[in-house]
């Protein structure tokens, strides 16, 4: 009991300051990157002990001779992409855990790996709701983790990155990771009862036109997730399966197109202006047919048409008048 | 008693009705695409989609046939308003439909083997044909291959010039066409014209 007490206390004190130093580290996470040069200096010393051996250079030059080359390869990371994410700024150990400080690492440390969940708890409470309705929920509830899709060494989300081309780009990557390759779709349906395979995603989406150009234009999950009651909240994460999905063409091609507020819902201030446009923010980087139109120009069109119309009908009518009275005169 | 001349060949006849039927076909997609809307009962917006572009594949391929075959035989020069006088034949047509018609006047320049077109229509034609439609088809083109249009024009995306051209001469051709098959009843009897377009006689 004696001998006990000091390291219980120093266990606790340990405790309470890792907890103290993830409280600060955490809450620089939740806003920008940290922007105290001696924090950043830490940080950046940190990380750059993981990185001598978790990057392309790292596995090149193994800084010791002992080391599992083969596990190393698959744990390699870019400092570049890494700083470009939403998790820049951050130091490896925050969500690695004390486990990885020495190497080996401790044998256990894998299973230390922070949960999201642990700093982002707002956004998981919404996003298991959500998920737990997924197409990814039914098949693959205990194999589909946060990360399936998110990288967090590389993910950042939309109102960060900015350009819709950008968004969609990195998004559609998360889902055709999957979708697009017969390896990793397989190494999911392998515990389903039944083994599933991938079907083709140009065969699937057949009832699209230019399916090529909408992949490149819009996101998956424009259509491979509901429609929110609530426009301001943020994408749903709950994915639809192709039973379910938006099929109508109109959601978006039409001048109370969902893309507004969807995909381009951060995009309002990316036009100088809307130039009397409807959907002007989608114009920024595309058009899309039946959304991006101008009301006044669509009004002077259809006035045009009704004047020559009536004009030609009006001429017809009194053609006929005339040659009426004219007959009525020669007879 | 009437007066029969043979003046169009079978080639124009079935380019003209081929066009017009695309053309048709065209306006009414295009109409339901550009206007989609909940409440709007045309076409469904990926039927519209759809026969648009076959129609619109189509459409190159009969202004092609056209451009050449109008090569070939010499009919070109059918368009091109011939001076001295294009303008005052212009005038005299427009009065015409302004106010002889109403009191049934003979046509100013009731058309001959070698003068199809009174000089308005020629004009008219001129533009429409070698303008407006070549316009509305490469327009299209691009729509189709939306990679040749330019990435950004002035900050927004670069097909929109494209669209906007597409959508405006889309909208002249559909004006025109109004005008034409109105006009169409201006023959000796109301359907005259439009029977001339069949058998290639034309009746005075």
């Amino acid at each position: 009991m004696r001998s006990a007490s000091p390291s219980l206390f120093a266990a606790f004190a340990l405790a309470l300051f890792a907890a103290a130093l993830g409280a600060a580290n955490a809450a620089d996470v939740k806003g920008a990157a940290p922007t105290d040069p001696a924090l950043i200096e830490k940080i950046r010393t940190s990380n750059a002990e993981c990185y001598a051996c978790h990057t392309e250079a790292g596995l090149k030059n193994p800084p010791r001779a002992d080391m599992d080359l083969a596990a190393l390869a698959k744990t390699i990371h870019d400092p570049k992409q890494f700083d470009g994410s939403n998790h820049t700024g951050m130091e490896c150990k925050i969500c690695h855990g004390q486990g990885y400080v020495a190497f080996p690492h401790a044998p256990e440390a894998k299973k230390a790996i922070s949960e999201c969940g642990e700093c982002h708890a707002t956004k998981a409470l919404r996003v298991e709701t959500q998920f737990k309705d997924s197409v990814h929920a039914k098949n693959l509830a205990d194999k589909f983790t946060c990360q399936t899709c998110h990288d967090p060494h590389v993910y950042k989300v939309a109102v960060k990155v900015g350009d819709p081309r950008k968004i969609v780009a990195q998004d559609n990557a998360m889902c055709v990771d999957c979708h697009n390759s017969d390896l990793r779709y397989a190494s999911f349906s392998a515990v389903l009862p039944t083994k599933k395979v991938r079907p083709d995603l140009y065969a699937t989406h057949d009832f699209l036109p230019n399916a090529r150009l909408h992949w490149s234009a819009v996101r998956c999950i424009e259509c491979h997730t509901p429609m929110s009651p609530v426009k301001s909240l943020a994408t749903s994460h709950e994915i639809l399966g192709k039973d379910k999905a938006e099929k109508a063409c109109l959601t978006c091609h039409s001048q109370d197109s969902a893309l507004a507020t969807r995909l381009y819902r951060f995009s309002a201030a990316n036009v100088g202006t809307d130039l009397g446009f409807a959907n002007a923010s989608v114009l920024g980087s595309a058009y899309v047919v039946g959304a991006t139109r101008h009301p006044l120009i669509d009004r002077a069109v259809i006035a045009l048409f009704g004047l020559t119309v009536a004009g030609l009908l009006g001429h017809g009518a009194v053609r006929i008048v005339m040659a009426f009275f004219r007959r009525r005169r020669t007879s | 008693m009437s007066h029969r001349i043979y003046l169009l060949p079978p080639w124009l006849r079935i380019w003209h009705w081929t066009n017009a039927a695309l053309m048709i076909v065209l306006a009414v997609t295009g109409a339901s695409l550009h206007f989609a809307d909940p409440g709007l009962y045309l076409v469904p917006f990926s039927l519209a989609a759809k026969f648009h572009d076959i129609a619109g594949v189509a459409l190159l391929v009969a202004y092609g046939f056209f451009v050449l075959a109008n090569i070939v035989t010499g009919n070109w020069w059918q368009y091109v308003p011939k001076p001295p006088g294009v303008f005052a034949r212009c005038w005299k047509q427009i009065v015409f439909y302004g106010w002889g018609i109403f009191r049934g006047a003979p046509h100013p320049y009731p058309p001959t083997k070698e003068a199809n077109f009174n000089a308005l229509q020629a004009i008219v034609y001129w533009v429409i044909m070698y303008l407006v439609v070549p316009t509305v088809i490469l327009t299209g083109v691009v729509f189709l291959f939306p990679d040749l249009a330019p990435a950004k024009v002035f900050g927004l995306d670069g097909l929109l010039p494209v669209a906007m051209l597409h959508y405006l001469s889309g909208a002249a051709v559909i004006l025109f066409m109004l005008a034409h098959i109105y006009l169409g009843t201006t023959g000796v009897r109301p359907t005259s014209l439009f029977k001339m377009m069949i058998t290639g006689w034309h009746e005075e």
